[in-house]
């Protein structure tokens, strides 16, 4: 499985190199740059700020430098479902760090970290501007409104089942070739 | 609107604006009822796109003759998902349903679609007087609203030009086109309008000093809204785009630039597609890009998308952010007009000063003044969260007082419940108790009260809200927003954040209080940028109008507003407690309710989280769960030692294996 | 070019146009306690927060590095008002700073010790608690030392690493109270420009950088 991964990012690096080449050489374009990065890999690699560096004849560390003064870019691959919390006013007044405790124990791990298995990750984030939904947590992209520690639980259940129905759905898949 | 008079068109806007119009009269034409359905970043969270689905499914397969119709943000976030059914042969008015799930959709389309029945019983409003309906606008939170900037959102699709210009739109960037700029800035002067990023300074003003600036200049549409509680830029960008843009090209023209940026938010992705294909839309519609509307001016426009920094919402830090650098605010002067992007002039706009401008300068600059107050005209957007019935984004004239705002409009505090604060302009805001509930909202008197416009966030708190906490929740994200540039905020912040943290946990010491107000008025006073300078508005205000809350914080470690979790616990009454209930311990994250030997419940204040998750479960005829501060004062129930057989235990509700 | 004479504290000194007011007080023996300003900077960072100054008329005290000299200016560089912001700001610096002059290189010639000196302030500020960073030794450099816990990040070595070789090895990293200093890259030995340069050891204001090669 590393493996796999490892075999899939060597490409993706390769392929890094000829979309490098759309980008002009300026400066401007570093945060674009940046954000491409971001979202081939999920992630920024280490690989990938020196090949940044060099397209744009910057040193590394100010490469560096710059990602990691931006909270969109992160230096570990995040799980299979990233789970966000919003801790935005009306989710802090509304509870948000409660639910965002009970991901942590729910996971065993801390806010920014991915659990071992990387099947999730989980990071806090200032309002995604659902305030009315107060508290909200974010599942990928899907929104759930109005959390509650019970709701915490659901929400684990939820992806257990839609995980063993995908992958029932693989094996049967695998059966039939 | 007054009929459009043909001298004062130029040929290229008569023929879009043709095309729109015939685009609405085929529309018309074909006739049907239309469902109108908010599919805004709110609506979708609320899930408008199951609402949105249930309604494509229903009406393929029973072969209704209905068109969906998406729209933008009405602002009345309380009631998503929004629909409005306007069903002409009914005979009823367009209708205003509130939470309408894929269910309910199904059923709407099948009785009020087939039948003609509107189910009155899942009614908001009509959207028109009528005999029939209650109006929506008989609701003060309707009536009392003055949309301005906000007017077309959530009437118009989002992605589609055509319905902008059948409104209206893009007629005023080309009557614009065609005047001296000079002319241009001074309307914009003689409106009185002022910069709604949160300072107030007048755009008109701005305009000036860029345009008698020597240079290749630049104007850049700041949406890098970042407040945790405001999202009426975000709203307006996803409603009604293009009065952005047209706002954006008036502004240039004004300023004499021939390049243009947007730079917005990635955490609004929906944001950021509708805006890009917006950009897409006028440049092949000739609106932007070489020779707009045949005037010979030329306006590139690119959407920028910022990278997770409240701080580049700073104009200067919003520049270097733009020029690949770490988003660090410099000093000012030089100001951006003279000095910004790669050394050019630079303009700098919030997205709702823009949104303004179509409007100014088609209906003039007295009808502005009209509005709002002398100092301030216009109107204000707020999004108002907390403990607020009604909340949503609300467009009000300037010089309303909060009372009305909050009591009036929005419907007051839920569940019976006191007032005891509103905190207005987020972060660098400031936190006003009940006493200032009869001021006029503009920016003067605000900034007077110690508090700010700001970003138009708008906290109501009620009794049961601590005021420490909030204040703490404020700083812990300035100080982790802070770029760490100036010594004031990357230090200072930390040690105001850290006073407050421990007061908040009950370990507050001496002189605290003092250390607190020192530090903030020199933050205030030495910092660099205005992120630094505004950081301690929540404390030196909530310090001024609350202060014996901070002081029981320190002295008695009790925590009236029951917020602050370490300085509080949880008990179960047994008198009220019922044997045998189980609906508290099944909830609990963390097994901390035990049964006790007479088969009632107590709590293990060493487990406990005090999380409030049993108090909701604790069904209501009971009541039995209190919550206590200091957290001594719970009464202390020992878990015996063997547990006692629940009723989930018993043999009989096991499930059988 | 042509010169501007102006007022300070009772004095008349003049400067070139263009020049800032700090760095005109500084060539006229005027002390003003400042750490990011290096002479000849044309956009000084502003970021220390040290440098204030009243100005007759302006309501609040600003940063002498930010302000060109002008012939009206009736500066005082000791009013209360002044000493407070430069206090405080000093007090917030020492607040994470690893006072350990004994074993440090810069000890009799720290810039902190001098401002301390200027302002009548301890080195270990009462009131205030103090915070240390991890690690205590940045040594990922082939060349050179670092100690967080010792740098004031001014950013003098990033400035004077850039304008003396086009780019700049050194980087801040991270944000807020959380921002380093950092090398990364900085691991093959070949393309770096130490340890024939030393500029960043000689310009840092507080030995926060060392050379591994001893001096």
């Amino acid at each position: 499985m590393d493996s796999e991964a490892g075999r899939e990012e060597a490409a993706l690096l390769n392929r890094l190199r000829t979309r490098l080449a759309d980008f002009e050489k300026d400066r401007a374009n570093l945060l674009s740059i940046l954000r491409m990065i971001q979202e081939t890999f999920s992630y920024i690699p280490e690989e990938a700020i020196y090949m940044a560096a060099d397209h744009l004849d910057l040193a590394p560390s100010e490469v560096y430098g710059v990602a990691t003064f931006y909270n969109q870019f992160k230096f570990n691959p995040p799980g299979k479902y990233p789970i966000k919390v919003c801790l935005g006013t009306a989710c802090h007044v509304k509870g948000g760090d409660i639910i965002l405790e009970n991901f942590e124990r729910k996971l065993d791990i801390r806010e920014g970290e991915t659990t071992p298995d990387r099947d999730f990750s989980l990071e806090r984030v200032a309002c995604v501007g659902c305030c009315a939904l107060a508290p909200v947590a974010l599942v990928g992209e899907a929104v759930h409104g109005h959390m509650a520690p019970s709701k915490v639980e659901g929400l684990f259940t939820r992806i257990q089942v839609e995980k063993e129905m995908a992958e029932r759905e693989k094996r049967r898949h695998e059966s039939a070739r | 609107m007054s009929p459009p008079d043909k001298r004062s068109r130029s040929a290229a806007y008569l023929a879009l604006q043709e095309t729109a119009l015939q685009e609405q009269e085929e529309h018309a034409e074909t006739g049907g009822p239309v469902i109108h359905i908010g599919l805004a970043t709110c609506g979708i969270a609320a899930g408008a796109l199951e609402t949105r689905h249930a309604f494509e499914q229903v009406l393929a397969e029973r072969k209704i003759p209905a068109r969906i119709h998406p729209v933008g943000c009405l602002g009345h976030c309380y009631a998503e998902p929004v629909v409005i059914i306007d069903h002409p042969d009914s005979g009823f008015p367009p209708i205003f349903y509130h939470e309408v799930t894929p269910g309910k959709a199904k059923m709407l389309a099948r009785l009020f679609l087939e039948e003609g029945d509107p189910r009155f019983e899942h009614v908001y409003g009509a959207m028109k007087p009528n005999d029939l309906i209650p109006s929506v606008m008989e609701f003060s939170r309707f009536s009392r609203e003055h949309r301005v900037v906000m007017e077309k959102c959530g009437r118009i699709d989002p992605g589609d030009l055509n319905e902008y210009i059948a409104e209206g739109g893009y007629r005023a960037l080309d009557a614009v086109l065609r005047m001296d700029p000079g002319q241009v800035i001074e309307t914009v002067t003689a409106s009185g309008l002022r910069g709604r990023g949160g300072a107030g300074f007048p755009t008109g003003l701005k305009w000036e000093r860029a345009r008698t600036a020597f240079g290749d200049k630049l104007v850049i549409c700041n949406a890098d809204e970042g407040d945790p509680g405001a999202y009426m830029d975000r709203a307006i960008i996803e409603s009604d785009p293009h009065q952005v843009l047209e706002g954006l090209a008036i502004c240039a023209h004004a300023a004499g630039a021939g390049e243009g940026g947007i730079y917005i938010r990635s955490e609004y992705p929906l944001a950021v597609r509708i805006i890009t294909r917006a950009v897409e839309q006028a440049r092949q519609a000739g609106l932007l890009g070489k020779n707009i509307l045949g005037s010979g001016i030329d306006l590139e426009v690119t959407v920028f998308q910022g990278s997770g920094a409240f701080v580049c919402g700073e104009e200067t830090g919003l520049i270097q952010s733009m020029e690949g650098r770490r988003g660090m605010p410099r000093h000012r002067p030089p100001y951006p007009v003279s000095r910004g992007f790669q050394g050019r002039p630079t303009v700098i706009n919030n997205v709702k000063t823009l949104a303004y401008l179509p409007l100014i300068l088609q209906r003039g600059a007295e009808w502005f003044r009209s509005l709002g107050t002398e100092h301030s005209p216009g109107t204000a957007v707020f999004s108002v969260v907390g403990d607020v019935v009604h909340p949503g984004l609300v467009e009000i004239p300037m010089g309303v007082t909060l009372r009305t705002l909050i009591f009036d409009i929005c419907g007051g505090i839920p569940k019976h419940k006191g007032f005891k604060a509103v905190q207005i302009g987020g972060p660098s805001g400031g936190c006003l108790p009940e006493s200032f509930l009869d001021i006029p909202i503009d920016f003067d008197s605000l900034t007077e009260a110690g508090a700010m416009m700001g970003s138009g966030g708008l906290v109501v708190m009620d009794e049961a809200t601590c005021v420490v906490n909030v204040s703490r929740y404020f700083l812990d994200f300035t100080q982790k927003e802070s770029c760490g540039k100036c010594t004031f905020c990357r230090i200072g912040a930390r040690h105001l954040l850290d006073i407050l943290t421990r007061i908040t946990c009950g370990n507050g010491r001496d002189g605290d209080l003092e250390q607190l107000e020192r530090l903030s008025r020199d933050i205030k006073q030495g910092s660099l940028c205005g992120l630094g300078r505004t950081a301690p508005n929540p404390i030196l205000t909530s310090l001024a109008y609350f202060r014996e809350e901070y002081e029981t914080h320190v002295q008695d470690g009790r925590c009236p507003g029951m917020m602050c979790r370490p300085l509080t616990a949880f008990y179960i009454d047994l008198e009220k407690c019922a044997r045998g209930c189980d609906a508290c311990a099944t909830c609990c994250p963390t097994d901390a309710v035990f049964t006790t030997s007479t088969r009632k419940k107590g709590i293990d204040l060493d487990t406990c989280v005090k999380c409030g998750e049993c108090v909701t479960a604790c069904p209501p005829e009971y009541d039995a769960v209190r919550r206590v501060s200091p957290a001594h004062l719970a009464p202390v129930v020992e878990r015996p030692a063997e547990p006692v057989e629940s009723a989930a235990d018993k043999p009989e509700n096991r499930e059988a294996p | 070019m042509s010169r501007i004479s102006f007022q300070v504290n009772d004095r008349k000194i003049s400067a070139p146009e263009g020049m800032s007011l700090l760095g005109a007080c500084l060539n006229a023996d005027i002390h003003i306690p400042h750490l990011c300003y290096m002479e000849g900077m044309t956009e000084p960072p502003a970021s220390c927060r040290l440098c204030f100054v009243e100005i007759e008329g302006r309501r609040e005290p600003v940063t002498a590095c930010t302000l060109p000299v002008r012939s009206d200016l009736k500066v005082r560089t000791d009013t209360p008002a002044v000493r407070r912001l430069q206090r405080t700001a000093l007090r917030l610096l020492l607040s994470v700073h690893h006072v350990d002059c004994k074993h440090c290189i810069a000890n009799y010639k720290c810039e902190l010790q001098r401002t301390a000196r200027f302002l009548g302030i301890g080195l270990k500020p009462k009131h205030l608690d103090h915070y240390s960073k991890e690690p205590e030794v940045d040594d990922t450099h082939p060349h050179l030392i670092h100690r967080p816990n010792r740098c004031v990040l001014c950013g003098r070595c990033i400035h004077i690493c850039e304008s003396r070789h086009g780019r700049a090895y050194i980087a801040m990293a991270r944000r807020g109270f959380d921002t380093v200093l950092t090398f990364y890259g900085s691991t093959d030995a070949i393309d770096l420009p130490a340890p024939d340069c030393t500029a960043c050891i000689d310009v840092c204001p507080v030995g926060a950088l060392e050379s591994k090669h001893g001096e």
